[in-house]
């Protein structure tokens, strides 16, 4: 056989390849948000975007010209962009948990107080009112049940009944410590502590107490997808999960029901990167997406409960208790003191593998 | 003249595929934990921090949990691969088209889907366990899911290609007068065969099992939806430590230790398998 004759490249063509490259480049880039039209804002994406894109999203374009471009990206991204110096969103929407997060890192900006002009802050929860970052709406986590195995009123009132696994059989599920933090509160409800002396939670006990569940524990879960989803196809028939999921998987037909009783109220808040390229765009959007009408807007489809007050009248009715007339997160919830999360999660991380491994 | 040589030699083909590695793989890795374990500190500390981590409760049960179901997926994949790709390799054009056909279209799902898609076989009111109920076979729904056997199932399955592929290859360089000639000689066809075809095939077998066992230690999709609580992979630990404790270093020593344990496992599969063999040449 021949050898085979190659050409070969010569030097100039190299250089004019790499000299075409290096020009095309910032092609590669230029995918990002154009600054001033468009809005790079960290979501948490899909039914939540859905309700947002119609209620929140358009009237904001109509309103000030910028379009919402949602982002997916986790905690760790987000901190890998601050750290690397190229922060990609220029607004994060999250748990108030993971801003806490951001915010011990130093990779969020202090509220611009002067930028909401359709907002009264007065009118925002003092609760959710941070140095850098404000919630924008609160929702739960609940216990679900699924309503061929209790039908509605039979099924368990409080944690201490969820943890009785005689009177309440059946399979369930409970958050996992991959999921940001394992139901170590409703262990200790379930244990007695009353719920106003929650925090600082005992961890030695709640994981006691959390083994006396265990056995009837199918799967502890790591992501909301996941816990709706083996509720509605009964591989567990109770739950702890976050009520905006469980909402909307019942809005789908699901033969779910809801256990307000001893709710961990969560919030979902809003924060601004250091570094974000559309800072002023990012409190306008903010300012706009709290006021009252938009509030109700969005949440009320979403069956998320509106941190700004003007706005409580008008909150979804499945959100409302109807002894109180109180949002079922005021009447029969707790509040999980995300400053305890921070200080104590890897405390608590190292428990549960140790526990989980047993 | 010794440029000229440059540019003839043929291996000039694999430069930029090597250059295409080093700076999208070797590089960042390596900057990834030189960056993240000098945060540690020196030698001394860092050390001081591989074996504080490496002797944890979590890493020790993580990495025996990883290594036993990587273990059982190998045994199982070989298994229900050798039959496989011994009917691929004896068979005519077209059954090995259609049998491939179905090996390898599924693979242009996405594994989570494929994961989703067992899920709805195996759980507690899956189609097999309704089946089975529906026709009196049990009385009670099997545990198919959510513990050890749904992962092992549930990678096997994913895993089960790479195996019959690589068996294929081995299978498909055998020469089939060796058998005849064995049987021609007076062998029954089980000695024949034992004899003959599996030392034959069995370099196959090892470098299947190698890779298999190697893509198996780093699973965490399979694991993390259809294990149950205490069926923690190393993956599943390291992507915790990443995104919800934000503790990098830790991650970063997890990621060491499992790297370190693929590359001792590619040391073998490099010294057991003919590459130039499995490329045809």
């Amino acid at each position: 056989m021949k050898p085979i004759r190659n050409r070969g490249f010569n030097r100039r063509q190299i250089l004019g390849g790499l000299a075409g490259t290096s020009v095309a480049m910032p092609y590669f880039w230029a995918g990002r948000a154009n600054a001033a039209t468009q809005l790079a804002v960290r979501t948490p994406g899909g039914a939540y975007d859905e309700v947002k894109k119609e209620t929140v999203y358009e009237p904001f374009r109509k309103a000030t010209g910028i379009e919402i471009v949602p982002v997916a990206a986790t905690v760790a991204k987000l901190l890998a962009m601050h750290r690397s110096g190229q922060m990609e969103v220029d607004l994060i929407d999250t748990g108030d948990d993971v801003l806490l997060q951001l915010h011990v890192a130093g990779a969020l900006m202090p509220i611009d107080e002067k930028a909401f002009k359709r907002t009264n802050l007065e009118d925002i929860e003092a609760s959710v009112r941070h140095k850098t970052f404000i919630g924008c709406f609160n929702y739960a986590m609940v216990m679900g049940y699924h309503t061929a195995a209790y039908p509605k009123g039979k099924e368990p009132k409080s944690w201490a009944e969820f943890w009785d696994i005689k009177t309440f059989p059946g399979p369930r599920t409970l958050a996992d410590m991959a999921s940001g933090a394992p139901d170590i509160e409703f262990a200790l409800l379930a244990d007695g502590v009353p719920m106003d002396k929650l925090y600082p939670l005992d961890i030695d006990r709640a994981f006691k107490s959390l083994s006396k569940v265990r056995p009837a524990i199918t799967k502890f879960w790591d992501t909301g997808a996941l816990s709706a989803q083996m509720l509605a196809d009964k591989e567990v028939v109770l739950g702890g999960l976050w009520s905006t999921r469980l909402m909307v998987a019942i809005e789908k037909g699901a033969p779910l029901g809801v256990q307000w009783n001893q709710n961990a109220v969560l919030g979902q808040a809003y924060g601004v990167p250091v570094g974000g390229r559309n800072t002023e765009a990012a409190w306008a959007f903010i300012d706009f997406s709290l006021q009252p009408e938009i509030q109700s807007a969005w949440l009320k489809p979403y069956n998320g409960i509106p941190v700004n007050q003007k706005a409580y009248a008008d909150t979804s009715p499945n959100l409302i208790d109807p002894d109180t007339k109180l949002p079922w997160t005021k009447s029969k919830g707790y509040v999980r003191d995300i400053n305890w999360w921070s200080e104590n999660r890897a405390k608590v991380n190292t428990a549960w593998s140790r526990w989980i491994a047993q | 003249m010794r440029r000229e040589a440059f540019w003839r030699d043929p291996a000039i083909l694999v430069y930029p595929a090597i250059a295409f590695l080093v700076i999208g793989f070797v590089i960042p890795l390596t900057w990834f934990f030189v960056a993240t374990l000098s945060e540690i500190g020196g030698p001394s500390a860092i050390l001081g921090q591989v074996v504080s981590i490496a002797s944890s409760r979590a890493v020790v049960s993580a990495l025996i949990t990883t290594n036993w179901i990587a273990l059982l997926v190998t045994a199982l994949t070989l298994l229900a691969g050798y039959p496989i790709a011994y009917y691929l390799s004896t068979g005519n054009r077209l059954r090995f088209t259609l049998v491939l056909f179905c090996i390898v279209v599924p693979y242009f799902t996405s594994v989570i889907v494929r994961t989703y898609s067992w899920m709805v076989l195996l759980g507690r009111n899956g189609v097999i366990n309704q089946a089975l109920l529906s026709l009196g076979v049990i009385d009670a729904p099997l545990p198919l899911l959510y513990n050890k056997l749904g992962v092992v199932i549930g990678m096997t399955y994913v895993l089960l290609p790479y195996m019959i592929l690589t068996l294929y290859a081995a299978m498909k360089a055998i020469d089939p007068s060796y058998m005849r000639a064995g049987l021609a000689l007076g062998a029954s066809r089980t000695y024949a065969f034992r004899r003959i075809y599996l030392p034959l095939s069995a370099h196959g077998a090892i470098s299947g099992s190698l890779i298999v066992f190697i893509l198996a230690i780093g699973f965490f999709i399979t694991p993390a939806l259809m294990g149950g609580p205490s069926d923690v992979m190393i993956a599943m630990l390291i992507e915790r430590s990443v995104e919800i404790m934000l503790d990098w270093q830790g991650a970063a020593i997890m990621s060491l230790l499992l790297l370190a344990l693929t590359l001792v496992l590619f040391a073998i599969y490099y010294r057991v398998t003919d590459v130039r063999r499995m490329m045809g040449a």
